[in-house]
Formats: C-alpha cells, structure tokens, sequence
C-alpha cells in the first residue's frame, strides 16, 4: 500500500506528527511495535525545568534557545513549539484537558513525596499543586506495591490512609486493575465511604495517579461527591495511567479521521535507494508485508524505544542506519557519579538534523532527502534532566510533519 | 556496657565468624566486631568457588591440598550452602598439551580426583562449551553460597555463646606494657563507644589488616590483588568451566542458582576499597570467557564487581598470580613482642575453617587449655531455607505482594525477616535476601523495600536519602556493562528516579536509621 506519509514509532512525537500531517489533508500510516514511553513516564507535558516560576513560556523558552543553539528547541523556535503545543492540547478539550499554571511551570507532588516541575498538567491532578501548603490526606491501597502513602505523605507534611484489602482483588493489585476498579461506581462508593470515616480537616485528598482510563474527570468527581472534598492524583511508577489516557485520546482520533493505526508492528528494513527511501519491510510474524511512501518521519525513541541500540563499541540506529552522534568511546558514555551534576553524555547522543529535521552526517550533510526525524531520538538534549521530554515530542512531532508536508 | 571475654575477635567475614565458631564449640568465650555488615569483604566479594584445589596443584601444592581437604569437609558440614556441581578444566588449541599432563599429574599429588573427557563427552555434558575444545579434565569443583556460608557460621557461634556485633570498628587497641588486653569500640551507627577487654585479640580483617595493626604501630607485608567479576542474567553453564593453563585473567566461569559469574582479573591494588571495574576489565573478562562459552557474548549482563585478595607476602618477587593462596598465621608476641595479638590472614574463601582451626589452636595452646577443634565434624546450621524459583514461585498467594519481581522476594519474606533481626540498615536486608539481585539490581524494588520500611517506622531519616544513597551505590555495578539490554533498562530506571520522582544530587551510602 502506499500511502502520503508513514511514521514509524509510536510515542507522542509520532502521533503527533501523523496529527499534524493528517491535518493537512494527507493519507497517512503510522505504526510501532509498542505505546512508546509515553505510558512509562508521561504523566504530565514537561517543557523546561529551567522555566521559571511565573516566567511566561516565551521569554524562557526563547533564552534556552538563545544559549543552545543544537538543543530540538532552537530548530523547532519558540513560536513552533507554541503553536505545536496548543494543536496538542486542542484534542483534551475540558473537562479532562491540559492546563498551565500562569504560563509557568507548577510543582507536583510525586510518589516519592518529593515536588516536580511541570508544564502543563491534567485537571486531575491541578489540586495537587499547593499541596505542601495547604495540605491533605494521601490515600494508597494495602497490596498495591507500586505506592506508599506513608512514604509520600511524611515528606509532604500531610496524614496518609492505606486502605484495606478489598474483595474486587483476587490476583496481584496493579496500576491498570486498579485504574479498572476505579471506574466502576460501587467501588468508588465502598472507598469513598471508608476515607470520609477517615478524614480529619483535610479538604483534599491525594490519589496515585489511576483514577481511570477512560474517564479520569467522572472518577474524580464520583469520588468527591462521596468524600466530601476535592480530589487529586499523584505521579507514581511505570505504568503511567495518564500515559496511556494521551494514547487512546491520539489513537481515538486518528482513527476517526482515517489514518492507519498499526499497533504492534515494528520495522524490519527500510528500502533505499540513494539517498531516498523506497518502502519499508514490516514484520508482523508469521506475516511480512511491504509499505511504501513519498515521505518518511522517523520516531522510534531512545534505547527503551528501541530507536537507538547500543552495543560493546558504539551507538547506532537499526532501522535506517543512520549517523548517530555520540562521545568517542563507551568509558565516556556514563559519568562516576550517577547523581552527578552533569547529564551523563549518552543522553545527549542521537540523530543531527538540518533545520528542517531532516537527517545529516557529522559534517552537516544531508543524508536521507524524504526522511524527518521527530522525537527523542534527536541528540543534542537530555529530557529528563531538562524536563522537556514531552515538548520536545510534541514539538519536534508537530515540526517534522508541517516539514515533511510542505511542498 | 564494657565487655570482658577471653577473645576478641575482629573481622566478621568467613574466617572471622569461623574463629568465633571453633572457640565457642571450644567453650572459650569471644565477641566479635565488624565494621559492616557480615561478609562486606572479601568474604562476600568473590565468584562463590567452591575450589576443588586443581586450579593451584601445578603452581602452588600446598594450597592445592589444603583445598581439596577443606573441599571435602564443607560438603560434609555445609551441603546446604553448597551445589555439587563438578567443574572442567577445558583445554583450547592455543593451550599447551605439555600443561594438561602436567596438570593431571599435579592434581593426582596433591590427591584430586580427576577424570578426562574427549570433546565429544564434555560437550554432551556442557553444550554451550567452544566447540573447537580438544578435551576437558573434570574436577570436583562446585558453588558455594558464601553469604549463607558466613552467616551459618555466625549462627552457630551465636549459639554456644559468642556475642557477634555488627556496624562496630575498633578505634584504639589496649595494650598494657607488652600485651594487649582488649580494644575500644566504636558503634558507628549510634556513635556509642565502650571498652571490651579480653585476652586475647585476633585480627581477621583481610585486606584491612594493616589498618588494625596500625593501632599497635606494627605493619605486615601484604599485597593486595583486586580481582574483578562479571554476572550474566542466565546460567550459561552447569560445571564450573576453567581454562586448562597457567593461571590468568578470565580463566573460570562458576554457575550459582541462576546466574553465571565470570572472573577473574588481578590487579595490584593500593586501596582497600578499590572496587572500581574499569572498562579494560570488563573486556578482557568477556573476551576471555567468551573464548571458552561463546554465547557469553551475547548474554545480558546484570553487574561487575570486585573483591580484594588479601595476598601475605612472605618474601620473594613475581606477580600477583605467583604469591602463595596459601594462609599465614601470624603471633605478634613472637613476632613483634606484642603479646596475645595475632594475625591470620591470605588463603581462600574455602580454606576459611582450617585457617579459623589453626587460630583457636594457637589460643588453646597460649591459654594452655587443651579443647580439640570440632568444626569439621558438626555440621552448620540451616539459617535461611534458599528457595529455587520454582519453590518461591509456588509461595506466591494470591493477591500477595511480590515486592522483587526478578527474585520473587515477597512483602512476607521481608516481614518475616524484619521480625527476626534487630534492623539498623538496609543493606541488613539487601544481605539476607535475593532482593535487588536480580535483572533490574533493585532498579524497582527498592523502593517498595523503603515503602515498607517507612510503613514500619524504621526509617528515621528521609526515605529518599537512603533511596538516593543506595541508586548510587548500585550505580558502581551496573556503570561498567552499560550497552545493550542493560543500558535500555538503565534509560528507564534514570526516568523514573530523576525523571517521575525528580531526585537529584548524590549522598553517601550507609547512613545510620536507627537513632
């Protein structure tokens, strides 16, 4: 089949790009071998540590770029990464939408009781944010290993509630059985009566973050009608429940509009010929089948995406083989200290693009003429360590499709 | 609380414990101090050989019989610490034929079994085997379990009324004229510091024992070796697998439960801590042990780490390799004029209780008290019940928690655990458990490990410094074998801990959490 545009990988930068180019009218595939990171980490859409509280998103944004010139941001610029943000948050219109705290960066309060910066954040989770102020009750369940109230209550200077072993539970409590039980009424309701026994003066209570999948903001309410106060989710381990809500939202929408969705499908060769590329193998075993475009966007993520692969001697990347920028030897990969300071220098290792996302060489050579690359797998920035991960997805997403589209 | 008791004993690894054992079977009663936790030397830091004697029969004779004796008698005394796996000694083409015979005759002296294999009879034994081998000689070399092995004996001696103090360093030695009587102790947890006096001191400190010594002005000649080591996430092998040459780096892979360890190397080292594996380490271990079990290269690795051979030299030059595995008994009375001190020190993990046997005589002796030593007779105590997956798998009830999915640690096990044991750290329990030993080296579960802890209230400080303390001291093993699978995993757990949790800057290990 052919098809205007494929995108291979799908993370948020790929669902991103295949929004954006079907936007614009075209017949597009996107397909990858997994959710992405998108359901391990995104809980909420980071754009930049360095954001100052209060400093409105262009100021900072535009002095980041200033000062790093090679950064995803600087080739995307700040008026892109606007717009690209505002076409993402379009698909969560309210109540369960992406909001910003006064155009700055909020403080979330994490699974690990500690406080996070953030972009922009879930109504269910806005309540969290003054919560080191004005305290609260932190609510986990008896069984389930992946958070502990007490742990994140004591450094948050709020009470905590761990609530007993219910009957819905036979097997091992997980993130996503309990996002399940959570949608269901009755067990809000048998939950719910147990905090409100519990509560003391607290006027809100904080969740870990799998109050549903499907409808967070019915959960939310559900629970508050029964509790008597607003109610909050926190970012906890992977799984990232609200992860997985920006995936079916993405995947929903796509499908709508036409686009081919193949989930669970990963790319065993590209065809080139020159510096163009014909077509792509995928294998679906026991099935193999061949996939042709005019454009290619590349969005296959870092190692745990599997976009980069990293042996004994070096980094590369399996699908096109292209150029990966990266320190000369594995002794300098990681520093000494794993808290170190400094961002180990294999994060900043990846694909170099021109202006437009497509891909060159170390001399700044076009390597691939109809191939655009979007996401994390881009060098030149560090997403945890800056927090951007998610607008550099979105960003990078968004500008690699307007790219690819234009002519 | 000052203590009075005839021995102390410091050190608290194999020979250490071992000592405490004998004497106290001898009724002769000792405290002994450990600045750690039990095994936090080299005791706990090695590749888990149960040494049948054959790789040092042609170099060294001496040590080669005491092996094999004190092979013999842990299997009688400590079979649950140990699996008989039997081991090879296979030989390559670029290995000499001459060294095999000389080998087969060396072992037959030093009174080691032997049996030799063609290449078709040791690869049906061991398929993963290089099939370009030209024979192996099997051996009985097995895997032992040196944590349960110590902790056996800590048991026991606990039992017939040894006091054993752990987190507890001597700061200064009693010496009253020409005899010492004791020393001062220090409980680094608490800061609380006391007198034990006794009359006699042993120093079983390993590669430490020139910093015990100090304290008495004197010094003895050690070299310290650091040896380094590699686990893969599988078990590639059923026998120990060794190269049928002179001794050299990464010339042994040892199975133990699920894994295979690969070693070693032997670097002179300066520091007593040095437990760094560098990258050349690490590519030579692979290379090495590659060469005798190919698919090594494709294996997942999950660790490095090092341990410090506590080498005694006697005098003599040559390498690290050449210096005598053989122990060294010293009496400062006689030595160095300082009465009822002495030193025992060098030898192997395996000939741990002929070095502790030879100690408690020499007390015997000194304290004129004639106790025959009874250590090789009675058997060690079972501490913990070590559970195969199987077995652990089958203990998972439903709805249970298994707080270590690698392992299958449960919420249970730990309780159980938390129950026996006065808790002070959480390497108490990293010790006592397969917890974080597995694929993910605690990437997951040490947090629910702390989620616990804090629930228990045994966590006085915050959670996430030891959280942080313990990331970065896991960091040290899992640095050097960063590619494939391990760094995609890495990425992940970075995510989560800097990213998810926003945690930053780097603490100390081994903070106290009790008040």
């Amino acid at each position: 089949m052919h098809f205007d545009l494929i995108v291979i990988g799908m993370g948020l930068s790929g669902l991103m790009a295949a929004k954006t180019a079907s936007e614009s009218g075209s017949k597009v595939l996107i397909l990858g071998k997994g959710m992405g990171a998108l359901c391990l980490f995104s809980n909420t859409i980071d754009l930049l540590e360095t954001l100052p509280k209060g400093m409105k998103l262009d100021e900072g944004l535009s002095q980041w770029i200033k000062d790093h010139p090679q950064h995803p941001y600087s080739k995307v610029g700040a008026k892109i990464v606007e717009e690209a943000l505002t076409s993402f948050t379009s698909l969560f219109p309210l109540p369960y939408s992406f909001v910003s705290a006064g155009d700055g960066n909020s403080l979330l309060p994490t699974g690990a009781g500690t406080l996070r910066p953030t972009y922009l954040i879930p109504t269910t989770m806005v309540a969290g944010a003054s919560v080191r102020e004005q305290g609260g009750l932190i609510v986990g369940f008896k069984g389930f290993k992946d958070f502990y109230p007490d742990y994140a209550a004591t450094l948050l200077g709020c009470r905590s509630l761990t609530l007993p072993p219910f009957r819905t539970f036979h097997e091992e409590i997980t993130a996503a059985g309990l996002a399940r039980s959570m949608e269901k009424e009755s067990f809000r309701e048998e939950i719910g009566r147990e905090i409100r026994r519990e509560m003391g003066n607290e006027t809100r209570v904080g969740f870990p973050a799998v109050l549903g999948v499907r409808d967070p903001w019915g959960v939310k309410k559900g629970l508050e009608e029964t509790i008597g106060a607003e109610v909050f989710e926190i970012p906890i381990l992977p799984p990232s429940i609200p992860g997985m809500r920006i995936f079916n939202r993405f995947k929903e929408w796509l499908v709508q509009r036409g686009v081919t969705v193949l989930l669970g499908h990963s790319v065993s060769k590209a065809i080139l010929r020159g510096r163009r590329c014909e077509g792509i193998r995928v294998s679906n075993p026991p099935l193999s089948s061949f996939y042709s475009a005019d454009r290619y966007i590349l969005s296959t993520g870092r190692f745990v995406g599997g976009g980069l692969v990293a042996n004994e001697e070096k980094i590369y990347e399996p699908i096109f083989d292209l150029p990966v920028s990266q320190p000369r030897s594995r002794e300098e990969w990681f520093r000494k200290s794993f808290f170190s300071n400094l961002s180990h220098p294999v994060h900043q290792a990846g694909i170099l693009t021109d202006s437009s996302l497509r891909p060159v060489d170390d001399k700044g050579e076009r390597v691939l003429e109809n191939v655009w690359i979007a996401g994390s797998i881009l060098a030149g920035h560090d997403s945890t360590n800056e927090k951007s991960r998610e607008g550099v997805e979105i960003a990078t997403g968004y500008m690699a499709a307007k790219c690819a589209m234009k002519k | 609380m000052d203590i009075k008791t005839e021995v102390l004993i410091i050190g608290g690894g194999a020979t250490g414990t071992g000592i405490a054992r004998d004497l106290s079977l001898r009724a002769i009663p000792c405290v002994l101090v450990e600045k750690g936790d039990l095994a936090s030397g080299a005791s706990g830091r090695n590749h888990g050989l149960l040494h049948s004697g054959a790789r040092y029969a042609v170099s060294d004779p001496e040590a080669a019989r005491e092996c094999i004796s004190e092979n013999r008698i842990l299997r009688r005394i400590a079979g649950h610490c140990i699996e008989e796996t039997g081991g090879l000694f296979i030989s390559l083409s670029e290995d000499s034929p001459q060294f095999r015979e000389r080998f087969l005759m060396a072992c037959e002296e030093a009174g080691i079994p032997t049996a030799l294999y063609s290449r078709d009879q040791a690869l049906e034994l061991e398929p993963e085997l290089n099939p370009d081998l030209l024979s192996a000689v099997k051996v009985p070399d097995g895997a032992i379990n040196p944590f349960e092995l110590v902790r056996a004996n800590a048991k026991d001696a606990e039992r017939h009324g040894a006091k054993l103090l752990f987190h507890t360093g001597i700061t200064s030695l009693l010496i009253d004229q020409n005899q010492v009587r004791g020393g001062l102790a220090l409980d680094l947890l608490s800061g609380e510091d006391y007198k034990i006096e006794a009359s006699f001191v042993v120093n079983a400190t390993g590669a430490w024992v020139n910093q015990v010594l100090k304290l008495a002005g004197l010094r003895i000649d050690m070299a310290l070796s650091k040896g380094s080591m590699l686990i893969t996430n599988q078990r590639l092998n059923q026998r120990v697998i060794n190269r049928c040459r002179p001794a050299s780096d990464g010339d042994i892979v040892v199975p133990n439960e699920t894994v295979s360890i690969l070693g070693t190397t032997s670097v002179r080292s300066e520091e007593v801590e040095d437990f760094e594996v560098t990258p050349p380490e690490v590519s030579l271990l692979l290379t090495e042990a590659s060469r005798m079990i190919p698919a090594i290269r494709g294996a997942r690795l999950i660790r490095a780490y090092a341990g410090i051979r506590p080498l005694f030299q006697s005098g003599g030059t040559g390498g690290d390799r050449q210096i005598s595995r053989s122990f060294a008994l010293i009496d400062h009375g006689e030595r160095d004029g300082l009465k009822n001190l002495m030193t025992i020190t060098g030898g192997k993990l395996i000939t741990y209780r002929l070095m502790a046997e030879r100690t408690s005589d020499l007390i015997c002796r000194k304290m004129g008290v004639d106790v025959s030593c009874s250590t090789h007779l009675k058997p060690l105590p079972v501490v913990a019940e070590s559970l195969r997956p199987k077995d652990r798998l089958q203990k998972i009830a439903p709805g249970g928690e298994v707080l270590c999915d690698c392992e299958l640690v449960r919420r249970e096990e730990l309780e159980e655990i938390l129950e026996t044991m006065q808790f002070r750290d959480i390497r108490d329990i990293l010790h006592r458990t397969r917890l974080a030993k597995g694929t993910c080296q605690g990437g997951f579960c040490v947090y629910r490990l702390l989620g616990l802890l804090h629930e228990s209230g045994l966590v006085k400080e915050s959670p996430n410094k030891v959280l942080k303390a313990f990331l970065e001291e896991r960091w040290k093993g899992i640095r050097p074998i960063l590619w494939g699978g391990a760094l995609k995993e890495e990425e992940l757990i970075e995510s989560i801990y800097k990213g998810i949790f926003n945690l930053k800057d780097s603490v100390e290990f081994g903070v106290g959490s009790s008040e």
